[in-house]
């Protein structure tokens, strides 16, 4: 990324504690949003998401396999997120770890609740198959496509449209068969089930520049930022995760300011992609 | 196994001489120089274009002519089984050099010294042809990025089973085990760039072989044109002209 000149970084300041931004938005609207589902077709479940020039895909993928002892009728899930070249040379070769890693732990704070399985965005007992012996292992992929700021609120939103995208094979196991070696698993009937995505909270980052809060920062804003919030939340305006970063401090007062903003904005974004996941969702049974 | 019935018909309903769907799209990914989507059927490939710009390793820097890098990638998911390892593997170490490769030898390095050019190619969905998907989608984003070029190059993959030559492979007829031919070509200058084959073929069906998949090559370099024309035209029409 180019740097930006003192005069720029001013103009992006002035901006924001003014309400008017570089690109003509007020502090709390979000870039126009673009759901797509069923993008990879070898994926069970599928969906890019664009917020301005930052892109997104995620996928779902269901492998067959023993369940966890400790959580016998219930699936099990993982969630990796990396960075493709495609964004930016910074992230060839080795370059986007750091970030993905970043990434992937603050997606599975948010998404895939404690050890007990408490907290999740939705419930792996969906994919258990028969209680203690076959479950559906769910592995949920981010990737990056191109990187404009506000990486997590798209990652966020592309796995709730991923995961509502998701059709789960109905397994039919033959009564009777032994399970503790590898049964015969009958997938041919093309019947399917989904996933409750109700529950799947959004993810709303706060980026502090100055004294104010701006929602979904581009990269330029993201550079010139103290600070940033992003909380987790879900349509019963409860909190599924908290992460701050950067070096600033934050008086806690302030920090529950965010909070409440956040829940705010949560609101009308979660409607928002609410409606844009049914539209694709229809599109692509359309064609 | 059959893969081509008494019929006639693939295993996708194809008849042997018919190419997969082709669809592409220009400059998606907004913050590289160039980009590009393409897709062959399933497979599904983008590619980003950073350059030219200053070369970041100075030991590598060439005095007379740009220095072309390129990175191939398959995240886990997008292949039928999930991968491992997404990264560094020897097949990617391999495609990413035989991209650059062909690719350097039809940009114009001379005019652009002790500058580097970029190529990342990223692959979204892999069902058979993403060597040739990937090359396809790298000449769209280096026209897109306006990098001086001798021609296009163009990718298409050619096999022979069950005695038919078949075009276009599909994973399912890679995996099969036959001879997979890729070709690529300068479609104007009617030059091959690349070749590539395995498995065994007799000289003389080899010979066949290689002539379809040009014969692909030059439809997908049809299709490229009508995709590039249009994207100009509706640069002209944004510019108001």
């Amino acid at each position: 990324m180019v740097g930006l000149s003192a005069g720029e970084k001013h103009f992006i300041q002035g901006g924001i504690a003014q309400d008017l931004r570089a690109d003509g938005r007020k502090r709390l609207n979000y870039r126009p949003i673009y759901v797509e589902t069923g993008v990879i077709p070898q994926a069970d479940g599928s969906a890019k998401v664009k917020m301005g020039a930052t892109e997104v895909i995620a996928s779902v993928k269901l492998d067959l396999a023993r369940p966890n002892p400790s959580q016998p009728g219930k699936g099990k899930v993982s969630l990796f997120v990396s960075c493709s070249a495609t964004a930016g040379p910074m992230f060839e070769g080795r370059g986007s770890e750091e970030l993905s890693a970043e990434l992937s732990v603050a997606l599975q704070r948010c998404l895939l609740g404690g050890k007990s399985g408490a907290g999740a965005a939705f419930d792996p007992s969906c994919l258990s198959i028969v209680d203690g012996k076959l479950c559906w292992d769910a592995y949920i992929d981010g990737l990056v496509v191109s990187a404009d700021g506000n990486l997590l609120d798209a990652l966020g939103a592309a796995i709730k449209a991923a995961l509502t995208n998701t059709r789960v094979p109905v397994a039919n196991v033959p009564a009777g068969a032994s399970l503790d070696e590898d049964p015969d698993v009958d997938l041919s009937s093309q019947e399917t089930t989904r996933i409750d995505t109700s529950g799947v909270p959004v993810i709303v980052t706060l980026t502090k520049v100055g004294r104010h809060y701006i929602v979904d920062a581009t990269s330029e804003e993201e550079s010139q930022m103290s600070s940033a919030v992003s909380v987790s939340i879900n349509k019963e305006r409860r909190i599924c995760g908290l992460t701050k970063r950067g070096g600033a401090g934050l008086d806690p007062s302030i920090i529950l300011d965010m909070i409440s903003v956040a829940s705010h904005v949560s609101e009308q974004l979660m409607n928002k992609l609410d409606s844009e996941i049914a539209a694709a969702e229809a599109d692509e049974q359309d064609t | 196994m059959e893969y081509v019935n008494p019929e006639g018909i693939r295993e996708d309903g194809r008849r042997p001489l018919e190419m997969r769907h082709l669809h592409a799209e220009i400059g998606t990914v907004a913050r590289a120089d160039g980009s590009a989507v393409f897709e062959m059927g399933n497979t599904k490939v983008i590619a980003a274009v950073y350059g030219p710009r200053e070369v970041q390793n100075r030991s590598q820097q060439l005095n007379d002519q740009a220095l072309v890098r390129c990175e191939y990638t398959m995240p886990n998911f997008s292949t039928g089984d999930r991968m491992r390892k997404p990264k560094g593997d020897r097949r990617s170490t391999e495609i990413s050099l035989v991209i650059r490769q062909t690719m350097e030898a039809c940009i114009l390095t001379h005019l652009m010294p002790r500058s580097q050019i970029d190529i990342y190619v990223q692959v979204l969905s892999a069902d058979g042809g993403t060597r040739s998907a990937c090359i396809n989608a790298a000449t769209l984003a280096l026209a897109d990025a306006g990098i001086p070029m001798r021609d296009l190059v163009t990718s298409c993959s050619a096999g022979y089973l069950n005695s038919t030559p078949l075009l276009d492979l599909s994973y399912f007829e890679d995996s099969a085990g036959g001879p997979d031919v890729t070709v690529g070509i300068l479609p104007k200058l009617d030059k091959v760039t690349l070749l590539q084959m395995d498995a065994r073929l007799p000289i003389d069906i080899f010979e066949i072989v290689v002539q379809l998949a040009t014969e692909g090559c030059k439809a997908v370099a049809n299709y490229i044109h009508e995709v590039l024309l249009e994207n100009t035209k509706q640069l002209e029409y944004r510019r108001g002209l």
